[in-house]
This record gives C-alpha cells, sequence and structure tokens, in this order.
C-alpha cells in the first residue's frame, strides 16, 4: 500500500502533495479551533500507539497468515477526523523516513491514500452517521469492516491511478486493477475485524473514549461534508477523466505520437497524464530524446553508459582526496 | 539511525533544510528520467556516491531498507518486458527490448530514491528534520505531534513487545494472536497508551504548557550550506541535460 | 512562618462517589520540611501528591499552597512553585533530548535563550549529569531517565519538589546518588515511596497512610522503628534497623 518514489511522477506526486497539504491545513485550523491543549500530546502518542501496533501479528482464523490494524479508521473513531489524519501524516512521515517504508516524494500520495481516506471518509461514510442514533456493539463492528474496506479500496484504487498517471507501468489498468483491488478487500476485512475488535473493547472499558456521535455544530458539519465530497469528487473524476482520455492512446503508443509530432493527440486528449507531460517538460526534467528504436541512439547509449562510468570513478576519486585531505588538515 | 546522524561529519553538519530540499530535488529528478533513459539514471548515482563517502556511511546498512520497497516496485516494473517488446539493442543474438530496459530503469529508480532518503536520515536526526519543516512553515501543532510521535514509538515499541512476549510464553504453539483475544491485546495497550498520554500531557502542564511548543532558534543557513545546495542543483540540472 | 508551606484541611477525594480515595486528610508542611509519604499499595499516596498540583481538583476541604487555595485560576501560578517527579520517567520526558527537556519549563515561562542556557546547566549540574546534555532520551537507561527528569523540575527552581516513588528501578548506586541529591535540595520535598531505608535516610518527618486516613505523622526514627505500627499497616521494618 506504502507507494515508492519511482512509481510516481513528479507532477503526480506535487498534485497529491497539493491535496494532502489542503487537507492537512484544513485539519490544523479544525484542531486548533478545538484549542484542546490535550490534543497534541493524546495525538503524538496515539501516533506511536498505530506504530507499535504494526508489529503485532494477528494471526486470521483458518488460514497461515496474518494481518494487522487499520491504523486510519481506528483513529478517526479515537480522536475525530482532523486530529488523527494529522496523527497518520506524522506516522507516515517517520515511517517513511525510518524504515523506508513509502517514499519521501510519494508521501502526499500515501498520505492522501491512506489517511486521508481512512480518516475523512471512514469518519464522515461510516463511523458518524452509523454512530448517529447511539453506539451499538452491532454498529461499531459494522462502521470498522465497512469503513476499513472502502478506504482500503479507495486507497488501492488511487494507487493504481496514480501509478498508471505516472506512466510508469506498461501494466493495462484492468489488470492492475483487478490484482490490486481483491487483494485490498481481504486485507480490507481482516483489518476491519482487528480494529471492530479493539474499538469494542474500548467500548466496554472505557465508552467515553470514543467519538460519539453527538456533535453540536450541526450546520458547520454540512459546510465540511460538501467540502469532503467535493474534493473526493475533483479527483475522482480528474482520475476517470484522463484515464478515458488516455485508454485510445495509451502509455507508449501515445509518447510515440508524441516524437513523432503529431500534435493532434496534444489538443484532443486533454488528461492530467497529458498535463503532467508538458509541465515536465516545461520545466525541463524530462529530456525527451532517448528513445528506442535507432542505430545510433542504441550505439550513443553505449558509449553514455562508457561515460558515466569515467565520471563516476572520477567523482569517487575526488570523494577520497577530500576525505584523505581533511583528516590528514587533523 | 541517530547515531550515525549525530556523528561528527561534514555532511551532517549541513543545515537540514539544504539536505531536505536536495532531497527532494534529487528524487524529483531522478524519477523524472525518461522510463527508457539508462544511461541517464545511471549517472545520477553520482549524488549518492558522494554522499556516501563523504559522510562516511555504510552501504550496507542501506541495502536492508531496500528490501521492503523493491517488492511492489518489482511487481509493476516485472511486467514491462512482456508487454513492451520492441527491440532496443542487440548483442550478438540476444535482444534486449525496451520492456527489459523499462523494468531496468524503474528498479533503478526505485533503488536510488530509497538511497537517497536514506542518507537524508543518516546525515539529519528527525528533531533537524521537524526543524526544517518548522522553517518551511509546516503548523506548529504538525511538527510537535510528529516529534512526539519519535519519542514514543520507542516506548511503546518496547510495551507492545513486552505484552507480545508474555502472550507467546502463555501460547507457544501459535505464531500471532489468536483472533479471540485480538481486542483485549491490542486494547489493553491502546487504553495504557491512552493512561500515558494524559499523563504526559500532566507533565506538560505541570512545567507551563499552555497549548504551545516553544523551541531554541537554531543556527540560520550559512554561505557554505547555500554553496553546498546550488552547487548540488547545478550537479542535478547538468546531469539532466546532458 | 516563612512563605513556602503547604496546609491541607480536612480534605476528602474519590474518583467515583462510592470509593472514598482519601477520607479527612489535614497536615500541615513547612519549609525545611522533608516528609516520607509511606503505606501500602493504593492508600492514596500518589493521588494525595496528584491534589497537591493539581491535577484533580474537584476534592472536597482546603488545599492552600504557600495561602493560594488549590484551584483551577491560581494552577499556573501555584505549578510555578511546585516541582512534580513522575513514577514513570518516560510520562515525565517527552522531549527527544535530556536538553530540550529540562529547558521545556523555563522556555515556557518566558525566558531568553540564553537564560534557559543557564537554568539548563544549573539543574545538570546539580544532579552531576553535564555528560547527558545532549543524549537523546529513548537511548538512556532507568537510573539516567530519573536523574534527568528530576533535572527537568529543578530547572523551574521550584520552593517544593514532590517525588512518586523516585527510587524504584534505580540500581543501588543511583539509588545514592539520587539521596545525595535529595539531601541537597534544602526546600520542602514529600517523598511517597516503598523505599523505607531512602525514606529514612532524607526525611526528617513521616507520615503514615492507610485506606485513604492519615494514621501517623511524626519523626521519622520513632515511626519507623515500630515494627508493630508498621506491619498492622502493610509495611516492614527498614532493612537496616532489622539487622539490630
Amino acid at each position: 500500500m506504502h507507494m515508492a518514489d519511482a512509481l510516481v511522477a513528479p507532477a503526480v506526486a506535487a498534485t497529491m502533495y497539493v491535496c494532502s497539504g489542503a487537507a492537512a491545513g484544513f485539519s490544523v485550523k479544525k484542531v486548533r479551533l478545538e484549542s484542546d491543549p490535550k490534543k497534541i500530546p493524546v495525538m503524538g502518542v496515539m501516533g506511536a500507539f498505530v506504530f507499535a501496533t504494526q508489529m503485532i501479528n494477528f494471526t486470521i482464523p483458518g488460514t497461515g497468515s496474518s494481518g494487522h490494524l487499520c491504523g486510519g479508521m481506528l483513529l478517526t473513531a479515537l480522536l475525530g477526523p482532523y486530529a488523527a489524519f494529522l496523527t497518520m501524516i506524522g506516522v507516515l512521515l517517520i515511517q517513511c523516513l525510518l524504515f523506508a517504508d513509502g517514499g519521501l516524494l510519494a508521501l502526499g500520495c500515501n498520505v492522501w491514500n491512506m489517511a486521508f481516506y481512512g480518516c475523512f471518509l471512514g469518519y464522515f461514510l461510516c463511523w458518524r452517521p452509523m454512530m448517529k442514533k447511539g453506539m451499538t456493539r452491532g454498529k461499531i463492528v459494522g462502521a470498522s469492516i465497512l469503513g476499513c474496506v472502502l478506504t482500503l479500496q479507495l486507497g488501492a484504487f488511487s494507487v493504481t491511478l496514480e501509478t498508471l498517471l505516472s506512466g510508469i507501468t506498461e501494466l493495462p489498468f484492468k489488470v492492475f486493477v483487478g490484482t490490486m483491488q481483491p487483494i485490498h478487500l481481504a486485507i480490507g476485512l481482516v483489518e476491519g475485524l482487528i480494529t471492530s475488535a479493539v474499538l469494542l473493547f474500548v467500548y466496554q472499558a472505557r465508552p467515553e473514549m470514543l467519538e460519539g456521535g453527538i456533535e453540536k455544530e450541526e450546520s458547520r458539519f454540512s459546510f465540511k461534508k460538501t467540502m469532503v465530497i467535493l474534493l473526493c469528487a475533483a479527483v475522482l473524476i480528474g482520475g476517470g477523466l484522463s484515464l478515458a482520455a488516455s485508454s485510445h492512446p495509451d502509455g507508449l503508443e501515445w509518447s510515440i505520437e508524441k516524437i513523432t509530432g503529431s500534435t493532434e493527440v496534444e489538443n484532443e486528449g486533454n488528461s492530467v497524464h497529458e498535463a503532467a507531460e508538458t509541465i515536465q517538460e516545461k520545466t525541463a526534467l524530462l529530456p525527451d530524446y532517448a528513445f528506442k528504436g535507432s542505430e545510433s541512439l542504441a550505439g550513443t547509449s553505449v558509449s553514455g553508459i562508457a561515460g558515466s562510468l569515467i565520471v563516476l570513478v572520477v567523482c569517487v576519486g575526488a570523494c577520497y582526496g577530500f576525505k584523505f585531505f581533511r583528516k590528514s588538515k587533523r | 539511525m541517530d547515531t550515525i546522524a549525530e556523528r561528527d561529519q561534514w555532511v551532517n553538519h549541513i543545515h537540514p533544510l539544504v539536505k531536505l530540499v536536495l532531497t527532494v530535488a534529487y528524487i524529483a529528478a531522478c524519477v523524472s528520467f525518461s522510463k527508457y533513459d539508462l544511461t541517464g539514471i545511471l549517472r545520477m548515482g553520482i549524488y549518492l556516491i558522494v554522499v556516501f563517502i563523504l559522510g562516511d556511511i555504510s552501504f550496507r546498512d542501506s541495502l536492508r531498507r531496500l528490501r521492503i520497497v523493491l517488492p511492489l516496485v518489482c511487481f509493476v516494473g516485472l511486467f514491462n518486458p512482456f508487454f513492451d517488446r520492441e527491440p532496443y539493442l542487440q548483442i550478438g543474438s540476444l535482444v534486449i527490448t525496451t520492456g527489459v530496459i523499462s523494468m531496468v530503469t524503474l528498479m533503478i529508480k526505485g533503488i536510488y530514491s530509497v538511497l537517497a532518503a536514506y542518507l537524508l536520515i543518516a546525515t539529519t536526526s528527525i528533531e533537524k528534520i521537524c526543524y526544517a519543516l518548522r522553517l518551511i512553515h509546516v503548523p506548529a501543532i504538525l511538527v510537535t505531534q510528529i516529534l512526539l510521535t519519535y519519542r514514543y514509538v520507542s516506548v511503546l515499541l518496547e510495551e507492545a513487545n513486552r505484552i507480545m512476549q508474555a502472550y507467546a510464553l502463555r501460547a507457544p504453539n501459535q505464531k500471532g494472536v489468536h483472533f479471540k483475544v485480538w481486542g483485549t491485546l491490542a486494547g489493553q495497550l491502546l487504553l495504557r497508551s491512552m493512561d500515558r498520554a494524559n499523563e504526559v500531557y500532566e507533565s506538560m502542564t505541570l512545567r507551563g504548557y499552555r497549548g504551545e511548543f516553544y523551541y531554541a532558534a537554531k543556527e540560520p543557513c550559512k554561505g557554505k550550506d547555500y554553496l553546498y545546495l546550488f552547487v548540488w542543483l547545478a550537479v542535478f540540472a547538468l546531469l539532466i541535460v546532458i | 512562618m516563612s512563605h513556602i508551606h503547604i496546609n491541607l484541611e480536612h480534605v476528602s477525594y474519590s474518583y467515583e462517589k462510592s470509593v472514598p480515595i482519601l477520607k479527612d486528610i489535614s497536615f500541615v508542611a513547612h519549609e525545611n520540611d522533608s516528609i516520607g509519604l509511606i503505606g501500602a499499595n493504593g492508600v492514596g499516596k500518589s493521588t494525595l501528591l496528584k491534589l497537591l498540583v493539581g491535577l484533580n481538583t474537584d476534592y472536597e476541604g482546603s488545599i492552600r499552597v504557600e495561602e493560594m487555595p488549590v484551584v483551577k485560576e491560581m494552577l499556573p501560578k501555584i505549578r510555578e512553585k511546585i516541582g512534580y517527579v513522575f513514577q514513570d520517567s518516560d510520562s515525565q520526558l517527552f522531549m527527544s533530548t535530556v536538553y530540550d527537556d529540562v529547558a521545556f519549563a523555563p522556555r515556557n515561562y518566558g525566558l531568553s535563550e540564553a537564560e534557559v542556557e543557564k537554568r539548563v546547566c544549573r539543574a545538570l549540574e546539580m544532579i552531576h549529569i553535564e555528560h547527558l546534555r545532549e543524549k537523546h532520551i529513548y537511548k538512556m537507561s532507568g537510573g539516567e531517565k530519573k536523574m534527568a527528569s528530576i533535572a527537568t523540575i529543578l530547572a523551574m527552581t521550584p520552593d517544593i519538589i514532590l517525588m512518586d516513588e523516585p527510587s524504584i528501578a534505580l540500581d543501588p548506586r543511583n539509588r545514592r546518588n539520587l539521596i545525595h541529591i535529595l539531601n541537597e535540595f534544602e526546600h520542602l520535598k514529600i517523598i511517597a515511596s516503598h523505599d523505607l531505608d531512602m525514606i529514612l535516610e532524607t526525611c526528617s518527618r513521616v507520615i503514615l497512610m492507610a485506606n485513604g486516613e492519615i494514621i501517623r505523622d511524626g519523626d521519622t526514627r520513632e515511626i519507623l522503628s515500630d515494627r508493630e505500627l508498621l506491619e498492622e499497616n502493610g509495611l516492614e521494618l527498614p532493612l537496616c534497623m532489622q539487622r539490630i
């Protein structure tokens, strides 16, 4: 589920950073409004808790495998969506830095795929509506399983979309989605069960800890809701559109057309992917020459490899020289 | 990790913000190489090699981190050779297709970006990275909470470990936690964590905390840091252009 | 009477209405007093300490710290005067390095960074852990953590120190070290502990509690040598007295 840096194009990564950043900014504002000084230590320690429970293997009955806890859904039930979202960002950042679990560039994507869906959708679409008229054990189980499955499905779908939009894989969309979704359906079910077990325990031991169904500011909520729905809709529509647009000249063929200079495609297919490519070209991060086929290109690449190696050797030599110099100076 | 990050190495004294920016720029540059540009991406390795040597960082330790990332990257890349069969290069009777090239390029990108992140964390402690985040105006709530999470990860991991050991000693033939005690086991840990959070909060308020964390203003960017930043950015730009 | 003192009059407290934790506690603690708070598990020692710093304010009776009643409005002022050392150092130390943690309180009280540094250095010097200054807390031993926790409250230059089981989880040498530090602090201190030998060495006065009540309040030697009284209340003679 954690996306690596290699799977995202800079434009996709930047877009997702902006989306996640907006959600984070909104959450920070919300948490500040609550002005509960206790929230920060609780968020910090709960983040560490999610971390710690990731290390516990829960055996799945009937199979030999084991599952883990779904952090986003659990946190959102305990802390509310805003604090939970911020907490998850912290967890993801530390995971990325300390354990290389997810990339630095892909952090925006990961925050969106895991934290945003888990915390916001899990809360507003599952937890809140179900708990509105009082909590029961059944409802807690239902909400957590539904929430986990839903958020993981969306998360997995987003991973697929982001990877495809980045133009990384040749894997056809159907195959990719066909493998990602069922796997994450199973994972979602298990995570939901584990999460519900934990929440049930909390419900019995200290029900006051759970984010209750009674909310005071009903009018404000509708604003939040529309905002969240709008954001999601924008992302989904954007993704869908771009998919439809790039489905005919998909991936490689499309690139060839671009190389051969058929500008019509560029004007027609107004896809996110294309926009991304244009931005890349403009920022000159994507050189558009190294393409397959011709003899001369193969030749240049062989000489290119040789040249690169020489440069590397010189570099290494220079570094050791530099270090030697410094040591002798001391 | 912090032990490496706190050694007295030249690279470790570079301003954290500079290193953060460079790392992100580097990864972005790597990732934006065309998927067939094997030589271009190979050349990007210069940065990694130089920092590895300057920072005196063990290459072996860093390889262990790769095993988490590589599976997914490989899964995604592995199909390229099957779907993309155009010949790219012929050496004798061996035909290398574009799919193979793109797969290898993708894997190298994956390895490079993981190593770059590793180099960041190996030369910069989390606190310093958080300080850099503050400098680029990441909200204080978020940064403070990240620091607290980082602080308590080790404490709670130990606690989780103790619980798991106690469990394993009394349930010797199980690999993981039986589903009947899923809730109670993790729930206990949760309640304890909550109590701890409470105590942490109490400890804070007893020492004058009123919702705001104060950090010492640390050193600003010096000429040396700017130089380091611009030299590398220039190198990246050069590597991309050629 | 000097300005440093604590007065408790008829204090009662309960978490749940039906189960009283503290019943009608009254005592006065003066400057220079060093009080050992002893009693079996669960008699309310920790609860009593928490009441003094206002972590729970819905008690009955009256608590006054330096003539300020312990109520919500006065808490910031009171907490500036009192340093409270938690039983679990990991909860007390929440920053990542010793320096930042010790500097937390001075920074919150709005001191300049130069002044903060002075305070931190002084606090570290007082307990002889200058070498731990930049160390990461999660890498420290239990003893080092306890010392650092004490430094965090000394940096507030408190008039009063409260400690909850300070010698627990300390090896003999660290425990000895702690005793020295406690004896060096000349203001009012109240120490809740089962380590009666330590109490004997650090406190001049002992308050013995049982079932939420004060059973005896008096001279340390007198109480701690009273085998019958101690055993009645779930304790036993300090080890150094058992040999006699």
